[in-house]
């Protein structure tokens, strides 16, 4: 089986916030694996998939979760009429046949699976599937990419010293006001004047962050709350609905960013 | 029938011979006589007989009546003149409640002020119409019953608290009022602040200024922003009002410049340079976030042609430079309107209000416009007291130097260095403050103080109400005792550490544990395989579970141990050793224990010195390692002071709000009885404590408690339940079996 199914046909849009693109395409070219830190909706799916268009590669997501076993990412046998059949995992198939794997919050994942990925980290770029009794050697298209937030996590989901070490990082934040403005009225076809209110809005619940929020308002609420707002509903609505709700269950907390999204508007 | 002083019924004033008919004008009689031949003075008598009549007309004869008992024993245990006091006060009370049952009531609160407090009760009575007017009746009766807590056995802080005198007093009050104040406020103000302006603010509660008034604007200086405890006046409204003035002093820190010199300035052209300037800073403030214009605005109440006072002048100047719509009538405050627009392009430049304020101060001054700089109260309300605007240096009106910065250590001890984000106004004034090398002297020494951590509530059995921010909680250091404490350890119990290691290693906790006939799993159970495969031939439906995986231990607790240091736990356990040195080896023990077991614990040390000191020693927090420190401040311990158990187990379980086990539990193990020097009633702090295990176990936190001597136990198993409490007569042998017990407990 191939990675045609993968491939992006259209371009998912991003805007570089500085030289991301430049530094990402040094890395693919030397195939280095890469990791992606930075706060929930500030676009670090977006940018892998923007960057695998460009490359023209195949993009195979995995999105971790704490019950992740290695077999999820490597591949389980499975029982056929004919009796017991192996089945690649995700990781595999990328392995196989030349694609960007990318592992969104791999913290998540249980620590004794992300040590599968180790030896397709460093030169020697192959994949042991124990249970099969095989070894693949990795494509030479395959690329590895790891997403994750430092913020919100606990201490005790950290990845590795080991497993750290392997990566090249780059570092995403919230785009800057003007620019972010530039994204929420693209993508939800907002008035750029909007645009602007909201990230300034965004921009107050941002200061709160690890003083009562986890997170501030993300790009992505942004456009949300945009796309109500071309929908109809008035700014303080839209944020309320796309924001305020969804940040935070402290009803103070809550009074409070109501309060300074009135300031704002 | 009446008595040997002869009043005849016909002699009774015809409001009496009206109230008081039958049974009731005898009863009425024989009350009068009793008051008046019991020498009190005739003045009591002569305020019985005309308080009664008027009562009786609101809250019925037999309540009427009653008055003469209540002023005879005021008349004792206070003074006769109370007496008379209480007597003028309640017909006018009796008019205010509803009926006889709520009159009752009030009679009931008057007397137990009597019999816990009774220097105090003048006070009260005296305060009674505003405070009954404030609070209703319900919230007045808890709010005394709460003064009279306050007090304890010390009388004149009784009195203090029914003077109203009282911090405490005034936020009670204003609590029970349902008025929202300071206090209540300041968290959802802090972050409102840091969403705004980005840097989370250093706000303090400011009560009294330096001449003893009651604080009545915002006030900021050195970083650190005043607030007052209150807004009376602005009930309903207090939120906003809170925040209005915290996003105005936000708009001076952010687009004020250095002070103002204060020079040769009149009070007139202070007051009036400070008001160009409020209006500079909201103005730009206003350019960056519109809506604020919302919530400052409502506070603008002045009127557009008022008396030219002034204050009037003022305020309507205040307001016409930020609303346009206002047209003020006085050409004075057009001519600030116009003054102010004409350097609208130069907004950013602070000087503008000392060339507006001036001219317009001297226009002003020349108009004979009388300006009482004493009494005169910035308006609106939301707006700060200026002083924060200018450079005076020696001004009574701030609090000594030493005192803000001695706040600003703590504030300092409290958050990470680099936490605060830079403040233009305090780098610049700290290094001119006098004498900050003393106050840093001062604050040093002081090593042995606590740090405040934060209240908690407490529960009171007998008015049934659980107060707010009761007890204060302070952290102390913890002194480390002598170094090598785990060899020592080892060498007297080093047989009882190995046989506890034996059981864990037998026991079958925290193994991995391999699961066959899983539906999802790493690799292939094979019987489970072969049967499926051979349904699947035989054409019979095969099972689908057919995995196996391995589960990470099932095993999920953290423990918070508190050991009771309090006094009685110097008291000897045994030859040589007292009560604490066993609670110290036996908490050892069960930490090596519990880290072997993969189980989080912390470890702390309390005791209390009354509700203001409930004194924690933090010995071990959560996940931290179980190493030498832990050893040097547990063999660091000392006993002393008493045992607030409630307040203990409160902090606590407040303590484990941020950890994510499957089990929680707090062991608590005590020597005795709850018990503080502030409490006389055993049986107050039996019931908090009660109450707090309560909570705690609808908030999934299992409470259990070791009594330790052959007394203990009975209270314990009050507060904690049989079940949830063991007994440890012999205490020599803690150590064996604390970690026994955890053991089975956690099986």
């Amino acid at each position: 089986m191939s990675l045609e199914t993968y491939r992006l046909t259209e371009e998912p849009r991003y805007h570089p916030s500085a030289d991301e693109v430049a530094l990402y395409e040094a890395a693919y070219q030397m195939r280095l694996p890469v990791m992606l830190k930075g706060p929930t909706g500030c676009g670090k799916t977006r940018f892998v998939e923007h960057m695998a268009w460009k490359l023209g590669k195949p993009l195979v997501t995995v999105v971790c979760h704490e019950d992740m076993t290695a077999s999820d990412f490597v591949g389980r046998y499975l029982l056929g009429p004919e009796g017991t059949y192996w089945q690649d995992g995700p990781l595999t198939r990328a392995v196989r046949h030349g694609g960007i794997c990318y592992l969104d919050e791999i913290v998540e994942a249980r620590q004794d699976t992300t040590v599968i990925i180790h030896a397709l980290t460093d030169d020697r770029r192959i994949l042991p599937l124990e249970k099969k009794g095989e070894l693949v050697r990795a494509h030479p298209d395959f690329q590895l990419v790891i997403s994750y937030n430092p913020g919100y996590q606990s201490v005790l989901k950290d990845l590795k010293e080991s497993t750290k070490q392997r990566f090249c990082a780059l570092d995403f934040d919230y785009p800057a006001a003007p620019i972010e403005a530039g994204i929420v009225a693209s993508e939800s076809g907002l008035n750029q004047q909007d645009a602007e209110r909201l990230t300034r809005i965004a921009g107050k619940s941002r200061n709160l962050r690890g003083k009562g929020l986890d997170e501030g308002a993300s790009t992505r609420m942004l456009i949300h709350a945009g796309r109500l707002m071309v929908a109809g509903l008035p700014i303080a609505d839209a944020c309320q609905f796309a924001l305020i709700t969804p940040i935070t269950d402290d009803p103070e907390m809550r009074s409070t960013l109501s309060a300074a999204v009135d300031a704002c508007i | 029938m009446l008595v040997s002083d002869g009043i005849k019924a016909a002699a009774l004033s015809p409001a009496l011979r009206k109230a008081f008919t039958g049974p009731d004008r005898d009863a009425y009689l024989r009350a009068h006589d009793r008051l008046r031949g019991a020498g009190y003075g005739a003045g009591i008598a002569r305020a019985f007989a005309s308080a009664a009549p008027r009562v009786a007309e609101h809250a019925g004869a037999k309540e009427a009546i009653a008055l003469a008992g209540d002023a005879s024993r005021i008349a004792i245990k206070a003074r006769p003149r109370v007496a008379a006091d209480y007597l003028d006060l309640c017909p006018g009370i009796a008019m205010k409640v509803c009926g006889a049952d709520d009159f009752r009531q009030w009679r009931g609160m008057i007397v137990s002020v009597l019999e816990g407090s009774p220097k105090a009760l003048g006070a009260l009575l005296a305060r009674s119409e505003m405070l009954l007017e404030r609070l209703g009746l319900e919230a007045l009766c808890t709010w005394t019953q709460t003064g009279l807590r306050v007090g304890g056995q010390d009388s004149d802080q009784a009195l203090r608290f029914f003077q109203l005198e009282t911090p405490e007093a005034q936020r009670l009050l204003e609590r029970y009022a349902g008025e929202a104040n300071f206090p209540s406020l300041e968290t959802g103000l802090k972050s409102f602040h840091t969403a705004l302006w980005r840097h989370e603010p250093v706000l303090r509660e400011a009560i009294r200024d330096g001449s003893n008034h009651r604080v009545r604007r915002t006030g900021f200086s050195n970083g650190i922003i005043r607030m007052p405890s209150a807004f009376p006046g602005f009930k309903g409204q207090e939120q906003r009002l809170y925040r209005a003035s915290l996003a105005h002093v936000g708009a001076h820190a952010a687009y004020g410049g250095p002070r103002f010199p204060l020079g040769q300035l009149k009070p007139l052209q202070v007051a009036v340079i400070s008001l160009i300037e409020d209006a500079r800073v909201e103005t730009l403030a206003l350019c960056d976030m519109p809506g604020l214009i919302r919530l400052w605005l409502p506070f603008h109440t002045a009127a557009p042609d008022g008396l030219a006072t002034a204050p009037n002048l003022f305020a309507a100047l205040a307001r016409a430079l930020i609303d346009p719509a206002f047209q003020p009538a006085h050409g004075w405050v057009r001519k600030g309107v116009a003054m102010f627009d004409c350097a609208s392009d130069r907004l950013c430049d602070p000087a503008i209000s000392r060339e507006i304020g001036n001219v317009l101060g001297n226009d002003l001054g020349q108009t004979r416009v009388q300006f009482d700089a004493l009494s005169y109260v910035v308006q609106p309300a939301y707006r700060d007291d200026n002083l924060g605007l200018w450079d005076l240096p020696d001004d009574p009106e701030i609090p000594p130097a030493s005192d803000e910065i001695e706040a600003d250590l703590q504030d300092l001890r409290q958050c990470e260095p680099g936490d605060r984000s830079p403040d233009r106004k305090q780098e610049r004034s700290t290094p001119d403050t006098p004498g900050l090398p003393d106050a840093v002297k001062i604050v040093e020494a002081q090593t042995e103080g606590g740090r405040k951590v934060f209240s908690l509530p407490e529960y009171d059995h007998h008015a049934g109400v659980e107060r707010d921010d009761w007890v204060t909680v302070n952290a102390y250091d913890p002194i480390p005792g002598a170094p090598g404490f785990w060899d020592a350890l080892q060498q007297r119990h080093g047989t009882t550490i190995s046989r506890i290691k034996t059981v864990i290693a037998k026991s079958e906790t925290g193994k991995r544990r391999r699961l066959k006939q899983q539906a999802e799993g790493e690799t292939l159970d094979l019987d489970a395989a072969i049967d499926a495969a051979v349904a699947v031939r035989s054409a019979r439906q095969p099972d689908p579970r057919v995995y196996a995986c391995i589960m990470p231990p099932a095993r999920s607790i953290a423990v918070h141990l508190l050991l009771d240091i309090s006094q009685s736990t110097a008291d000897p356990a045994g030859p040589g050793i007292s009560i604490l040195d066993m609670e110290r080896d036996a908490a050892a023990i069960l930490a090596g224990t519990m880290s072997q077991l993969g189980d989080d614990l912390a470890i702390t040390a309390f005791s209390s010195a009354g509700r203001q000191d409930l004194r924690v020693t933090p010995v071990k927090a959560f996940g931290a390692p179980l190493d030498e420190t832990t050893g040097r401040a547990l063999s660091g311990l000392r006993s002393g002071f008493s045992t607030r158990i409630g307040a203990a187990l409160r902090f606590a379980s407040r303590g484990m709000d941020d950890v994510s086990r499957y089990r929680k539990l707090v062991l608590l193990v005590t020597d005795g009885e709850p018990s503080d020097i502030d409490v006389a009633d055993p049986e107050y702090l039996v019931a908090d404590a009660r109450r707090a295990v309560q909570h705690m176990r609808s908030q999934g936190i299992d409470a259990v408690c070791v009594a330790l001597g052959p007394e203990a136990g009975q209270r314990q198993s009050e507060i904690f339940g049989r079940k949830s409490c063991v007994q440890i007569t012999d205490i020599s042998t803690l150590p064996n079996t604390l970690p026994a017990f955890y053991l089975r407990m956690t099986r």
